[in-house]
């Protein structure tokens, strides 16, 4: 067994990591509604349809589904060490749906085709999650007590409720057009993944990935609490603005590309956790590796479990996060 | 080595004005009832809560000169009753925030008498464990102790029981006896400040209203005074300060 207490240095977990989503890019290259031979690889392309399919339309998909998902549960990391609580995630904070309202205000609002129409959606999204943050962070400070956890529970789930509400009005304000561009984004699907998105994906994320590896020692240090992480040299409002900014630019660019998928945040850093311990150098690129890994899975599995037709991958991570975290929320009633 | 030059704070929670120098090898008590401003003073003297008046200097240099990495090597401060987020084992706990190798971090544990807990996860540790753990975490950021290393302790001996408190009280005695570590602790228990301060500093309300000797600062009468609490004074041993006893 790979972990804290088997005596196998760190690096194998991360290496297992990545092999096994190497496995999962191979297996979900070759899957979907056109099959297609990993012949591919060799040069040996069957039909031009077949490479403009792959080309066109896989490779961009798997890229981001890879990214969006390791930046997803790299946020979750990353805020369950800044808010020193294991259940805080973006979706459950609001951030998600904060950077979703904002989107969608953009996609009303203003013409949100083509590719400025895209970056204008990355701003958008960017600006409601950092609107959200700056609310749940004033209202969530006070460490990992009980009171702060519900406080940061209900500050999510009224934000969640607030622009659930927002969200509707503007469905409702919004033309035959903007609306159906508005559900489909809305269920959390990487279906609409093209080259556009795929790289404007990796001109943001990445950057705020290495942005929040960085932060690794200061996440552990701030779990002693404030004053102790002062007294061992750190700077904790420098490094609270950078993981804000950091994950508020990820989890901002991640909606506005792929609309909400929920609980990856939450259950990723959790079960890699419990497995590799609690220290962020460790977790923080295990998690993003996690996140790429699971999300790349999920993705596969919803263009393949029904096609033709395709089920959004937001559906498919609730399903599984859902039943999660209420077991996770059982589990620490039965601690207190 | 750590100076004070008229520092304090205006605003709530207020310091008066205090002005003192703490010297390498020396124990310092802070004591005084609830509120009366000894975490508020292990704050200012840590550089967690600069100044609003004077300064506080380390080598004559004022704290929030110095850069955090560099000061961190020089002064480490275990906080009152912290429970880290998430379920570290001690050893990794122990070895937060240092850049000491496995040699000082096993050092740093059995100190504590750690050594047989260093694989345990916090959770499963009782209230003395634990702050035993934050103790040797904080020694293990000192690298030690180097002499001239600051050493800030907020109540460490509130969860231990007696055996634990000798063993504690007697280590930081050692470390600023025979490593020249300065070391500050607020203390409830007055009769451990008797024993093993070198100096006391007693607050009231915000104000240091007496330091020195234990023998002199710690009177029955000035405590009465002060804590609002009737006390006898027993007589120990020679040359030994006497113990305080709570009067029925």
């Amino acid at each position: 067994m790979i972990g804290r207490h088997s005596g196998f240095p760190d690096r194998q977990a991360l290496n297992g990591l990545v092999l096994a989503l190497l496995a999962a890019w191979l297996l979900a290259a070759f899957s979907g509604s056109l099959g297609l031979s990993p012949r591919l690889l060799l040069g040996d392309w069957p039909t031009p349809l077949d490479w403009q399919v792959w080309w066109q339309l896989r490779l961009p998909r798997l890229l981001l589904a890879t990214l969006v998902g390791a930046m997803l549960a790299g946020s979750g990391a990353a805020m369950q060490g800044l808010f020193r609580n294991p259940l805080a995630d973006p979706s459950l904070l609001g951030l998600a749906s904060g950077a979703g309202l904002a989107v969608a205000l953009w996609i009303v609002l203003f013409d949100a085709s083509g590719p400025l129409g895209l970056y204008g959606q990355f701003a958008a999204g960017f600006l409601g999650a950092l609107a959200v943050c700056l609310v749940v962070f004033r209202l969530g400070r006070g460490g990992p007590g009980q009171e702060a956890l519900f406080t940061l529970l209900l500050a999510g789930l009224a934000i969640n409720t607030l622009a659930g509400a927002f969200g509707g009005l503007l469905a409702f304000l919004a033309s035959d057009e903007q609306l159906r561009q508005l559900s489909l984004w809305g269920m959390g699907s990487l279906a609409h993944a093209l080259w556009p998105a795929a790289l404007g994906a990796l001109l943001c994320i990445p950057p705020a990935l290495w942005w929040l590896c960085r932060c690794a020692r200061g996440l552990d240090l701030l779990q002693l609490g404030e004053l102790t992480a002062h007294g061992a040299g750190l700077d904790a409002p420098a490094l609270k603005r950078r993981v804000v900014l950091a994950t508020t630019l990820g989890v901002g660019v991640c909606v506005a590309l792929a609309g909400i998928i929920g609980f990856l945040g939450l259950l990723v850093p959790h079960c890699l956790r419990l497995w590799l311990g609690p220290g962020h150098r460790l977790l923080l690129p295990a998690s993003m590796l996690g996140g790429a890994l699971l999300l790349l899975v999920a993705d596969t599995l919803a263009r393949t479990l029904a096609s033709p037709a395709e089920i959004p991958v937001g559906l498919l991570t609730s399903l599984l996060g859902g039943p999660y975290f209420l077991w996770l929320l059982m589990q620490r009633r039965r601690s207190c | 080595m750590l100076t004070l030059e008229g520092a304090g704070f205006t605003t709530v929670p207020a310091l008066a004005p205090l002005s003192d120098a703490l010297a390498p090898g020396e124990l310092v008590a802070i004591v005084g009832p609830n509120g009366a401003g000894k975490s508020t003073l292990l704050g200012l003297l840590s550089g967690f809560r600069p100044p609003e008046q004077g300064r506080v200097c380390l080598d004559a240099r004022p704290l929030a000169d110095w850069l955090p990495e560099a000061l961190a090597r020089r002064r480490a401060l275990v906080a009152q009753q912290v429970r880290p987020s998430f379920d570290w084992t001690v050893r990794e706990l122990v070895a937060l925030g240092s850049e000491a190798g496995p040699a000082q971090v096993a050092e740093s544990l059995a100190e504590l008498d750690l050594t047989a807990l260093a694989e345990r996860t916090l959770t499963g540790l009782s209230g003395g464990e634990a702050q035993r753990c934050m103790v040797a975490r904080a020694l293990c950021q000192l690298d030690g102790g180097d002499p001239g290393s600051l050493l800030l302790l907020d109540e460490p001996t509130s969860a231990l029981d007696i055996g634990q408190q000798q063993r504690l009280m007697r280590l930081l005695r050692r470390l600023a006896d025979q490593r020249g570590l300065a070391v500050v602790c607020v203390l409830h228990d007055l009769n451990l400040a008797a024993r093993y301060a070198h100096r006391v500093w007693l607050m009231q309300q915000g104000r240091r209203i007496a330091a020195g000797p234990p023998g002199e600062v710690l009177g029955a009468g000035r405590l009465a005074r002060v804590f609002g609490a009737e006390l006898h004074e027993a007589r120990v041993a020679a040359g030994e300060p006497p113990a305080l006893v709570l009067a029925r």
